[in-house]
């Protein structure tokens, strides 16, 4: 392992596949919990969680990690039982450090349908060490939420909201959805209201994505559904944020926001630390199925068939699918384009030494004596004109250090990335 | 008995997939020419394009030595024919270059227009044709029927038609028996003056141009100076032989013999197909008849896309002109696309060949505009203008009237689809002449259209409307006066040259409609408002508008998927790089072409 290596920091993602029902917008992998082989499935994480560790070892690359994150599907209706082993099982084989940052996925109504078994869930996790929650909230609107598929209502969220901070969770966030069909941006501003009460530590804001293959998908097909307009969509985001500037939220992502520490001026303390390793190039190792990881230079990504997920964990291989080695041009594009989504932006130093980490021909050509803007601009010398030209309409800051959207920029930021890839 | 006895001259003509190349390939496993362990699938098709699309526009000269019953070796001299209607003029030259011809039908589909279309160019070179039925392993095989239209259509005796399986093998020794005995062996005098046909040629980066030839008269060898006799120049000869496939060089090929001779030749156009070669110190009295000038029938621009070299665009296009000596191309400049090129093409399909092997072999961006023909233009003044460029178009107040070209197309179908080939004819100004029944289920429809009409995706329509029954041919028949005018496009006020197109003043406002609907689809939304109007000089006839604004924005990246990420991103960017830059109006480049395939299921 390199010195480089050791700065980056390390997460740990783990996906749990399950949910009480799939939602009508969701083309993400998951199914039914009813009757499904949860209990097969943590116990094949187990085995893949011993296999990617020992490999890790072997490499000498093992390091604690400094994020966990549950994601789903919806975590929170495994049970307590087969999580807590598995649980056990990662912190074991890994590594942990002291003050990580331990996020789970839950979902309004999921978390027990009694005060006293949700307490005793909640102590659960906080015995496992979760000390972040996120909540899929999406609507504070009884209608809305059950034309999404949701299972929970707005009162629901009330109440688990109440019994968390009860149990003492001090870092919360809540996910809201805008752009839902004939949602206006007024209906969309009284949702955030309505969350805003809850003063949550951190809240996820993204409008909804009709995609092929889902219900909502073929209802668009089909005509029965219409699309909010992009205006209207891009018109209530651009609210929404100046809405959670005035109460007091760092707008540090697209479509992230977190409350401000006691200084205002310095980075929230309760921006999503895993989240950020995404957008940092740091590495991530990915556990369960279709997750993904990028560890040593390595981006991988494990099957989305649960049938192949079993059968390799059983036969002792890991369930991979996809690998791939960055190449230095990977590695600076990739930091150009997740950097890009972080308001601050990328800084030239950075991204440039995503790239010449990786290649040792290139600390050739690249003399000592160029700047790192230099070098950034002769990687990317066919992005540089249209880049000036997205610069010069309002949409990109380029400084002497780096680069950054925005917020108008946000809207097109696909366009404005794709000139880095 | 003398040695022409032992050769046979032969061609194979079929319908473009019945089979001809897998029966080439076949007769070359046969023949033991190439292990079968080294047989790629139709051999003798050496371009992907046209493997792609499974029809042959050039295939290998092969000669094949055939050990037959009679205990006599054979030279077989299989010369293969392009199988599409843009190359009539080549197909007639290799046939000029045969004594025989071997037909194959489908006997699960019966004779195609284009196998009439092409025997009647074999019967027009006196040749003695064998009618083969292949494809006789298939259980939708029904022999008797397509013999029986072998004989009613074609009015040759079928009885005794070899039925064979190209695919897998079956028949193809009795059919090689039955050529021997059909087809005549080549007439010729080896002592005579050298009168040579070229029937086909390629440019080899080491022996410069190759040519295929059938000697007629005399002999010619290495250190021989020929001429051409239709262009007047003359070569050293530096090579001659056999092509079995491939060149393998020989001492001389004589009158009835089939091979190559190379010369120091740089472009295929310096040795035309259909060109008599001669000897420069005892010509022949005469060329060969049958000589054509190669005439463009189709035009289009071709411009560098963004970030493509002009530079690397003319090179390729010389690179292609060397070898195809009926593509041609002169300078253009476009306001819309800048310089580029205006190319010639024998038709659509090789206008599509050309196109593709740019973006293929050459790995070029290049942005094709939409295909006109050729107007004569009769000005007030008298003159008569050739223009294929609508830009081109002189003013309305200057033109007495114009002329488009005619083709005559023979359409032949299943009777079932006569009633909406009929529509979609009389949509493309189609002029009915006659309709007859072939059988009692077959029916040959002809007519008489403007080019212009089928330039533009009339095959695809015919196809889809006939689920794929239908087969077509067409010749040039003549020029013919019509009111035309020429439609401009505007995007954002702004003309855009590479769009007008010249149309009968009828459809004008229908076309008009349809293009500016299309582009309407095609244009991405901007960050502004983008009309979209036609016009015909100052009046605008249409117009639609492309609404301002579009989010370009992903708001999650799922549990890290960076790579998923990614590859949105690189293939929006490469979408981007088949976009054209007009003023702020981003177009894909694809708009100039997809514009007018606007299938009329009015």
């Amino acid at each position: 392992m390199t010195a480089d290596n050791m700065d980056k920091k390390r997460g740990i993602y783990i996906h749990m596949p399950f949910c009480v029902q799939k939602c009508r917008y969701c083309a993400f992998l998951s199914f039914g919990a009813e009757g499904s082989p949860r209990k097969e499935y943590t116990d094949a994480l187990e085995k893949e969680i011993k296999l990617r560790a020992a490999l890790e070892k072997e490499n000498g690359t093992d390091r604690p990690a400094d994020t966990i994150y549950i994601g789903g599907g919806t975590p929170s209706v495994m049970d307590i039982s087969s999580m807590s082993e598995m649980v056990k099982t990662l912190k074991r084989s890994f590594g942990v450090s002291p003050d990580a940052e331990f996020t789970l996925e839950a979902n309004p109504a999921t978390l027990g349908r009694k005060d006293g078994v949700m307490l005793a869930k909640l102590q659960a996790y906080k015995f496992m060490g979760v000390n972040r929650l996120s909540m899929g909230v999406q609507s504070m609107d009884n209608d809305r939420l059950h034309y999404l598929g949701r299972i929970h209502t707005a009162e629901n969220v009330g109440r688990d909201m109440e019994i968390i901070r009860r149990k003492g969770f001090d870092n919360v966030n809540l996910d809201l959805m805008f752009s839902v069909p004939g949602e206006s941006g007024d209906d969309a501003l009284n949702d955030l209201e309505k969350i805003l009460a809850f003063s949550p530590e951190h809240i996820s804001c993204y409008s909804l994505q009709i995609e092929e293959g889902t219900p909502f998908g073929r209802m668009a097909e089909s005509g029965e559904l219409t699309e909010v307009p992009d205006e209207e969509d891009r018109e209530t985001y651009h609210r929404i944020c100046r809405r959670l500037e005035a109460a007091g939220y760092e707008h540090y992502e697209i479509s992230n926001f977190a409350k401000k520490g006691g200084d205002p001026d310095a980075p929230s303390p309760y921006r999503s630390r895993h989240n950020s390793l995404y957008w940092n190039m740091d590495e991530y190792i990915g556990l369960g199925l279709g997750a993904s990881g990028f560890i040593n230079g390595v981006r991988y990504k494990n099957t989305s068939d649960l049938d192949e997920y079993f059968a390799a964990l059983s036969e002792g291989r890991l369930p991979v699918t996809e690998e791939h080695k960055n190449t230095a041009f990977d590695n600076i594009s990739e930091a150009v384009f997740t950097g890009l989504r972080r308001r601050e932006g990328i800084i030239y130093e950075d991204a440039v030494r995503a790239y010449l980490e990786t290649d040792d021909d290139a600390k050739k050509v690249f003399s000592e004596a160029d700047s790192c803007s230099e070098i950034f601009w002769e990687i990317f010398a066919d992005a540089r004109k249209e880049a000036c030209d997205y610069a010069e309409r309002g949409l990109l800051i380029i400084d002497n250090e780096g680069l950054k959207l925005t917020e108008q920029g946000i809207d097109i930021s696909n366009s404005i990335m794709s000139l880095f890839v | 008995m003398s040695y022409l006895d032992n050769i046979r001259n032969f061609s194979i003509i079929a319908h473009i997939d019945h089979g001809k190349s897998t029966l080439a390939d076949r007769l070359i496993e046969k023949t033991g020419l190439v292990e079968a362990r080294d047989m790629k699938e139709q051999y003798l098709d050496n371009m992907d394009i046209e493997r792609e699309r499974g029809i042959t526009i050039k295939l290998q000269t092969t000669r094949l030595k055939y050990k037959a019953n009679d205990g006599q070796e054979y030279i077989l001299n299989l010369i293969d024919t392009p199988g599409h209607v843009d190359f009539n003029y080549e197909v007639s030259r290799s046939l000029a270059a045969c004594d025989g011809a071997v037909l194959v039908v489908d006997a699960t589909q019966g004779v195609e227009a284009q196998t009439l279309g092409n025997v009647y160019l074999a019967l027009d070179e006196d040749l003695e044709i064998l009618p083969v039925l292949n494809k006789m392993d298939l259980d939708s095989a029904r022999p008797d029927d397509a013999r029986a239209e072998i004989e009613d259509i074609i009015g040759l005796d079928a009885s005794e038609a070899p039925e064979i399986s190209a695919k897998t093998g079956m028949g193809i020794d009795g059919m090689l028996e039955k050529l021997i005995e059909v087809i005549p062996p080549p007439q010729g005098d080896p002592d005579g003056r050298l009168k040579a046909l070229i029937f086909d040629s390629y440019y080899d980066s080491y022996k410069g141009v190759i040519i295929y030839t059938r000697i007629f008269d005399g002999r010619v060898k290495r250190g021989d100076t020929i001429r051409m006799m239709n262009t007047g120049k003359n070569y050293e000869v530096t090579e001659v032989g056999y092509c079995i496939p491939g060149t393998v060089p020989a001492d001389e090929l004589k009158a009835g013999e089939v091979g190559y001779i190379c010369g120091s030749i740089k472009q295929v156009a310096d040795a035309r197909v259909g060109d008599t070669i001669t000897l420069a110190n005892a010509p022949a009295d005469a060329p060969l008849k049958g000589y054509k000038k190669a005439q463009s029938m189709v035009y289009c621009g071709i411009f560098p896309a963004e970030g493509e070299k002009y530079e690397n665009v003319k090179d390729a296009l010389e690179k292609l002109q060397v070898n195809d000596a009926a593509f041609n191309f002169e300078p253009e400049n476009s306001a819309a696309l800048g310089y580029g090129y205006r190319c010639g093409f024998l038709g659509l399909l090789h206008m599509d060949v050309i196109t593709e092997r740019l973006a293929r072999e050459f790995d070029l961006d290049v942005i094709t505009t939409l295909p006109s023909v050729v107007y004569k233009v009769v000005m007030k003044d008298g003159q008569v203008l050739d223009i294929q460029n609508p830009s081109n178009l002189p003013a309305p107040a200057l033109i007495a009237h114009i002329e488009e070209p005619i083709v005559k197309a023979d359409i032949m179908t299943p009777n079932e689809y006569v009633g909406s080939i009929m529509t979609l004819c009389q949509n493309r100004r189609g002029n009915m002449i006659h309709m007859e029944y072939l059988t009692k289920t077959r029916v040959q429809l002809h007519y008489e259209m403007p080019l212009n009409e089928v330039i533009y995706d009339f095959f695809d329509a015919l196809k889809s409307r006939t689920r794929g029954y239908a087969s077509l041919d067409y010749e040039f028949l003549r020029y013919q006066p019509a009111k035309l005018v020429k439609l401009d496009i505007l995007l954002n006020r702004e003309p855009i040259d590479a769009l007008s197109t010249i149309v009968p003043e009828e459809e004008a406002m229908a076309k008009g409609r349809g293009i500016c609907e299309k582009l309407k689809e095609i244009i991405p939304r901007h960050q502004f408002e983008v009309p979209i109007q036609a016009a015909i000089g100052q009046k605008i006839i249409a117009r639609e508008t492309v609404r301002a604004y579009r989010k370009d924005v992903l708001a999650k990246c799922y549990g890290g998927d960076i790579t998923r990420k990614k590859k949105l991103l690189e293939k929006q960017k490469a979408g981007k790089k088949r976009m054209r830059q007009f003023g702020s109006v981003t177009v894909p480049q694809e708009a100039f072409t997809e514009v007018l395939k606007l299938d009329d299921g009015r």
